[in-house]
C-alpha cells in the first residue's frame, strides 16, 4: 500500500530533545510593564546568585486611574479661578504663590501615585516569592517565602474593570509561620497562578 | 468702628506670609523625604526608571525650594 504521507528526515525530532527543559526566553521589561516574564533588566536587593526572576508583577495600569483623575483635576483647577475668583481677596503676589503651592501639592499627588505603583511589586523567582511593599513615605516591608512552602494558589477576577482588562488577585497560602501573599490587581492572574503551580510542582519534585 | 486686624496693629499680610512660609517649609521636608524614599526604593528594586525617578524627586525638591525662596523674598 502506498504511503499517504512520509515525514522528511529533517522534520523528525529526536525523542530525547522533547525531554530537555525548554530554554526560557529572556525579555527586557518595559518601563511601565505590569507583567514581565524573565526580565533581564530588573534586579532586587538580596537576590541570590543563580536566582532568576520568573515573573515580575505590579498592579494593572488601569488601577492608577483614581489618582490620575485627581491629578488631572488639580492641574486644571486654577483655571476655575477665572470664573469663580475665590482668592481675589489676596494681593496679586500672594495669589501667585498660592497657585504655585497648589501645583506643588499636585506634584506630590503625581509623585506619590507613581512611586506607589512602580515600587510596590511582586516577584516570583525560581526559588521564592517576594512581596515588596512601600506604604506611606517611610514604611518598607519585604516578605518572601520559598516555593516549597507554597501550599495553595488561588486567583480571582472580579468587577467590570477586572473582567474587561483581565486583572485580579492571586492569593498564595504558605505553610507554617511564613506569611501568606496577596498579589493585588495583577494582570493575567490565571497565568500567574498556573506559573506558580508549575514552579511549585517542579520544586517539590526536585526534593 | 468695624472689626479689622489692622485696627489691632497686627500686620495681617505679614502673618499670612509666615503661614505660607511655614506651609512651604513643611512641604520642603516632605520633598526631601521623597528623595530619600526614592533612593531606598531604587536600592530595593533596580528597575529601568529608577535613575529618572531620582532626577524627578530632586527636581521636585528644587522646585519646592524655589517657591520657598520666592515666598521669602517677594511676599
Amino acid at each position: 500500500m502506498p504511503d499517504i504521507y512520509k515525514a522528511k528526515p529533517s522534520e523528525a525530532k529526536p525523542a530525547a530533545d522533547l525531554d530537555e527543559p525548554m530554554e526560557q526566553p529572556i525579555h527586557s521589561a518595559g518601563m511601565f510593564s505590569a507583567y514581565a516574564r524573565h526580565p533581564d533588566n530588573i534586579h532586587f536587593e538580596n537576590q541570590e546568585p543563580g536566582e532568576q526572576i520568573e515573573l515580575f508583577l505590579r498592579r494593572h495600569p488601569v488601577t492608577n486611574l483614581g489618582w490620575l483623575t485627581i491629578a488631572a483635576g488639580m492641574l486644571v483647577a486654577p483655571l476655575i479661578l477665572r470664573v469663580f475668583p475665590i482668592i481675589d481677596f489676596l494681593p496679586a503676589r500672594f495669589q501667585l504663590v498660592a497657585i504655585l503651592i497648589w501645583y506643588l501639592l499636585n506634584a506630590a499627588v503625581i509623585l506619590e501615585g507613581l512611586l506607589d505603583w512602580l515600587f510596590n511589586v511582586y516577584i516570583v523567582t525560581n526559588k521564592r516569592v517576594i512581596d515588596v511593599d512601600f506604604r506611606s513615605l517611610i514604611y518598607k516591608e519585604v516578605s518572601d517565602a520559598n516555593l516549597d512552602r507554597i501550599q495553595d494558589v488561588t486567583f480571582s477576577v472580579g468587577g467590570v474593570a477586572g473582567t474587561l482588562f483581565n486583572f485580579g488577585n492571586v492569593v498564595i497560602q504558605t505553610a507554617g509561620t511564613a506569611p501568606n501573599f496577596d498579589f493585588v490587581a495583577v494582570p493575567k492572574p490565571d497565568e500567574v497562578a498556573r506559573r506558580l503551580q508549575e514552579l511549585r510542582t517542579g520544586e517539590k519534585s526536585a526534593i | 468702628m468695624p472689626f479689622n486686624f489692622t485696627n489691632l496693629g497686627v500686620p495681617i499680610w505679614f502673618l499670612v506670609k509666615i503661614l505660607f512660609l511655614f506651609g512651604i517649609a513643611v512641604y520642603l521636608i516632605f520633598s526631601a523625604v521623597v528623595i530619600k524614599q526614592v533612593r531606598i526604593m531604587a536600592q530595593t528594586i533596580e528597575i529601568p526608571l529608577a535613575a529618572a525617578l531620582q532626577a524627578l524627586a530632586l527636581t521636585h525638591f528644587l522646585f519646592a525650594l524655589a517657591i520657598f525662596l520666592l515666598a521669602l523674598l517677594f511676599l
